[in-house]
C-alpha cells in the first residue's frame, strides 16, 4: 500500500537547470564534427590517435554525459519518486567542471600536455564526484520502479569506475609509471561503454520505453538479472586485468555484450507490438541506436576493426539516443513546467499548446535524417579507410545536425519562455 | 480516508502517452462534482501528478505495484 506526500516542483529544480545541460550539448559535437573536418581520414585509422581520443571524448563527455546528467536532475523525481538534493546550486557546479573538464581533457590529448590533461582529470574528478553524491542520495532513497532503480545504481557505479580508472590513465600520460597501459584504456573503456552508458540505457530504457511508445513492460526474464550481469562481467573483467589475464577479461567484456544485444533485440521487439502505430522521431533514433548497438556487438564479437564498433557505439548509440530522447524530454518538460505554474496561479485563460508544439516534428526529422547520414558516412569511412572523401562528409553531415538540433531546442526553449510571460501579463491583469 | 459516497468515476489511462494520462486526469477533475471521487488506472505511479493534485485541494491513495497502480482522488 503507498501514500506519498508527492513531490513539489516548487523546490525541484527550476527548467533551467535540466535545460542548460540540454543546450550545451550539442556544441561538443558541432566541435567534434569540426575536428574531424580538419583531421580528416587520418582521425579514424586508429584508435590510438590523438583525434580519436579527443573525439570519443567530447561526444562522451560533452554531448552523451552532459544530457544524461541533466536529465537526471530533473527526471529522477518524475522516474523514481525522489529529489536531487541541492540541484539548484550542484548542478551549476556539475556542469562547469563538465564543460571546462571536456574542453581541457580534449586539448591535452590532441595536443598533449600535463597541465591541460592534469586541468581535465581534475575537473571532471571534482564535478562528475559532486553529480554521483547528489544522484546517489536520490538513489539511496527512491522507490518503486525496482529495476530502473537498481540500473541506475549500478550505472552510476559505473561511473565511478570510469572516472577512478580515467584518472589513473592521465597519471599514466602525464608521467606516473603505469604498466600495460593498453589493458587499463580497454578496461576505463569497458566501464565507460557498458557500465556507464549501457547500464543508464537499461535504466532509462525500462521505463521510457513503455512510457512514451505504450509497449508491453520489458520481460521479468531479461529485467531482474541484465543489470547484475554486466556488473559481473564488468568485475571479471577489472580482476583479470589486475591479474594480467587478458584473454580471461574478453570473457568478462563478451558477457555484457551479451546482455546489451539481447536489451537491444527485446527492445525492438517491444516497439513492435506498441498500442500506436506512428512513427515518431524518438522511436526513429531508438531503432538506429538499437541496430547500431547489435552492429557493434557483432563487430566485436566476430573481432572486426575496433574503430567501426567505436563509430557504431560512440555516433549511432551515444550520439543518437539522447538526441532522440531530447526530442521527448525537452517538449514534455516545457508543457510539465508551464503545466504546473498555471495550476499553481490558477489561471485557467492561458491556453497550453500540446507538448508536440515544442518542437515541429518535420524538422526533428529533418535532423534525424543529416544524424543518419553522418553514421552512415562515417561507419562507411571506417569500413574503408581509402575512401579519403566519406570522413569530410560524415564531419558535415555531423556539425550539420548539430546545429539543427541546437535550433530546434532553442526553439522550444523560446516558446515556454513566451508562454510563461503570458502567465505573467494574465496575472498581472 | 475517503468519504463514502457512490458517485465514483473511473479512468483508465493506461494505452495513453505523456502527457495525455496527467491531461485526462486534470480535464477529468475539472468537470466532476465536488462531492464525487475518481478512481484512476494507471501502468506507472504518476509522482508528478500528486503536487497537482495538492494545489487544486484533492486528496488521494495509491495502491499498486509493477505495472497497475490504482490511484483513487477525492476533494
Amino acid at each position: 500500500m503507498l501514500n506519498t506526500a508527492g513531490l513539489s516542483l516548487d523546490q525541484a529544480p527550476p527548467i533551467r537547470v535540466p535545460f542548460s545541460f540540454f543546450l550545451a550539448a550539442p556544441f561538443f559535437v558541432f566541435l567534434a564534427g569540426a575536428l574531424l573536418l580538419w583531421q580528416g581520414e587520418s582521425a579514424l585509422l586508429t584508435r590510438w590517435s590523438p583525434s580519436a581520443l579527443a573525439l570519443t571524448h567530447l561526444i562522451a563527455l560533452g554531448f552523451l554525459t552532459q544530457v544524461m546528467l541533466g536529465a537526471l536532475f530533473q527526471m529522477l523525481p518524475v522516474l523514481i519518486g525522489a529529489r536531487v538534493p541541492g540541484a539548484n546550486w550542484i548542478a551549476p557546479l556539475v556542469q562547469g567542471c563538465l564543460i571546462l573538464g571536456t574542453l581541457a581533457l580534449a586539448v591535452g590529448l590532441q595536443w598533449g600536455g600535463a597541465v591541460w590533461l592534469s586541468l581535465g582529470g581534475g575537473a571532471l574528478a571534482i564535478g562528475l564526484a559532486a553529480f554521483m553524491g547528489a544522484a546517489g542520495i536520490a538513489l539511496v532513497h527512491g522507490r518503486g520502479a525496482l529495476r530502473t532503480l537498481q540500473a541506475m545504481r549500478l550505472a552510476l557505479f559505473g561511473l565511478l569506475m570510469t572516472l577512478l580508472l580515467g584518472v589513473w590513465l592521465v597519471a599514466g600520460l602525464v608521467g606516473v609509471p603505469v604498466d600495460g597501459l593498453t589493458a587499463w584504456v580497454d578496461l576505463h573503456l569497458g566501464w565507460a561503454l557498458l557500465g556507464w552508458v549501457g547500464m543508464l540505457i537499461l535504466g532509462v530504457g525500462y521505463q521510457v520505453v513503455p512510457m512514451f511508445h505504450v509497449t508491453p513492460a520489458y520481460p521479468a526474464w531479461l529485467a531482474r538479472p541484465a543489470a547484475w550481469v554486466i556488473l559481473s562481467g564488468l568485475l571479471l573483467a577489472t580482476a583479470a586485468t589486475l591479474m594480467g589475464w587478458g584473454g580471461l577479461a574478453v570473457w568478462g567484456f563478451g558477457s555484457a555484450v551479451g546482455v546489451l544485444a539481447v536489451f537491444a533485440l527485446v527492445t525492438l521487439d517491444r516497439q513492435r507490438q506498441r498500442e500506436r502505430p506512428r512513427i515518431d522521431v524518438t522511436l526513429l533514433y531508438w531503432w538506429s541506436a538499437m541496430l547500431s548497438a547489435l552492429l557493434a556487438a557483432v563487430v566485436w564479437l566476430s573481432g572486426g576493426r575496433a574503430e567501426l564498433v567505436g563509430v557504431l557505439v560512440l555516433i549511432g548509440v551515444g550520439l543518437g539516443l539522447p538526441s532522440g530522447m531530447l526530442f521527448k524530454i525537452m517538449p514534455f518538460l516545457s508543457w510539465f513546467h508551464l503545466q504546473h505554474r498555471q495550476v499553481a496561479a490558477r489561471r485557467f485563460d492561458v491556453r497550453l499548446p500540446h507538448m508536440q508544439a515544442f518542437i515541429p516534428e518535420r524538422w526533428a526529422r529533418v535532423q534525424f535524417g543529416l544524424h543518419l547520414s553522418a553514421l552512415l558516412a562515417l561507419t562507411l569511412a571506417t569500413t574503408w579507410p581509402e575512401t579519403v572523401w566519406l570522413t569530410p562528409l560524415g564531419a558535415l553531415m555531423m556539425m550539420s545536425a548539430a546545429a539543427l538540433l541546437s535550433w530546434l531546442q532553442l526553439g522550444c526553449y523560446r516558446r515556454h519562455l513566451q508562454i510563461g510571460r503570458r502567465f505573467l501579463t494574465s496575472c498581472a491583469r | 480516508m475517503s468519504p463514502e459516497t457512490d458517485a465514483t468515476l473511473e479512468l483508465d489511462v493506461r494505452r495513453l502517452e505523456p502527457p495525455e494520462p496527467l491531461e485526462r486526469i486534470l480535464d477529468t477533475l475539472a468537470d466532476m462534482p465536488r462531492d464525487a471521487r475518481l478512481r484512476v488506472v494507471h501502468r506507472r505511479e504518476p509522482f508528478p501528478l500528486y503536487d497537482l493534485l495538492r494545489r487544486l485541494g484533492y486528496q488521494w491513495h495509491t495502491e499498486g505495484a509493477d505495472e497497475y497502480f490504482e490511484i483513487l482522488i477525492w476533494s
